[in-house]
């Protein structure tokens, strides 16, 4: 695991803290390393990222499609509102809703 | 601000560089004190024409600038970004304006997780030109201050 993503687990649960604030082209191998050990509840962090452009989608879409093969369920947690509206204008946010790190308590 | 003003950079071709023009992008957004949202859209529009202008365009060849011009005047804000390729061919032009690419499952499917770029330029400025020759593509966006400062 690189600095780029830390991974927390818990129960079913795993929540991937991306590290980085920008996630593009640059950061995507980083961030796509982190798509090999997904649980039945998988959680992006996006606390520290301020930027997501469409490398950074492109990457995000492989937590997607390795997550619908497996049947675990693929979250979003901490999006700005900016980037709420970037999912929604791809409908990103069908394929990874967001969810609150309060309705994550019922797994720890 | 009477006459406009110019902003210009060269970049290599190599995708570090796009980081660069992004941060001029924001600092020349909260010089026009655009909002936070509108800096937000300036850099992801902004970030998408030169990755193309790198990608598409130059090949990933870093010895061919990308260009780009951000241009200020009273009324808006215009950003040219210029490459070295060798144009778009039909096929591509109709993509480039008609294409509204979202995420969809068929394309998961088959491994179609790329090609967001343009849909996401064409949502988040006013107005888009697209030129090209066999010389280049020129992409222009066009935002607008009426309204969206503060």
């Amino acid at each position: 695991m690189s600095d780029v993503v830390t991974r927390e687990e818990f129960g079913e649960v795993v929540v991937l803290h991306i590290k980085t604030n920008s996630v593009d082209a640059i950061s995507a191998a980083a961030i796509e390393a982190a798509c090999v050990d997904m649980r039945p509840i998988t959680v992006l962090n996006f606390k520290d990222v301020s930027f997501i452009n469409s490398a950074g989608i492109s990457v995000l879409l492989k937590f997607v499609v390795k997550a619908r093969k497996a049947g675990y369920k693929l979250f979003a947690m901490n999006l700005s509102p900016h980037h709420q509206k970037i999912f929604k204008m791809v409908e990103m946010s069908r394929f990874m809703p967001t969810i609150e790190e309060h309705d994550l308590a019922a797994h720890r | 601000m009477v006459n406009p003003h110019f902003v210009e950079v060269n970049i290599p071709s190599d995708p570090v560089f796009e980081r660069v023009v992004r941060a001029i992008a924001a600092e020349v957004g909260e010089a026009l004190c655009f909002t936070d949202e509108r800096v937000d859209d300036l850099k992801l529009a902004v970030s998408e024409a030169v990755n193309n202008a790198i990608e598409h365009g130059n090949k990933n060849i870093s010895s061919k600038p990308v260009e780009v011009v951000f241009a200020l005047d009273n009324d808006k804000l215009e950003v040219r970004i210029t490459d070295q390729g060798e144009g778009l061919g039909s096929n591509q032009r109709v993509d480039v304006w008609d294409r509204v690419r979202v995420v969809e499952e068929d394309n998961l499917e088959q491994g179609l997780l790329r090609s967001f770029g343009m849909s996401l330029i064409k949502a988040l400025v006013d107005d888009l030109e697209v030129n090209s020759s066999q010389k280049g593509t020129i992409i222009v966006l066009r935002l607008y201050r009426k309204g969206q400062t503060e």
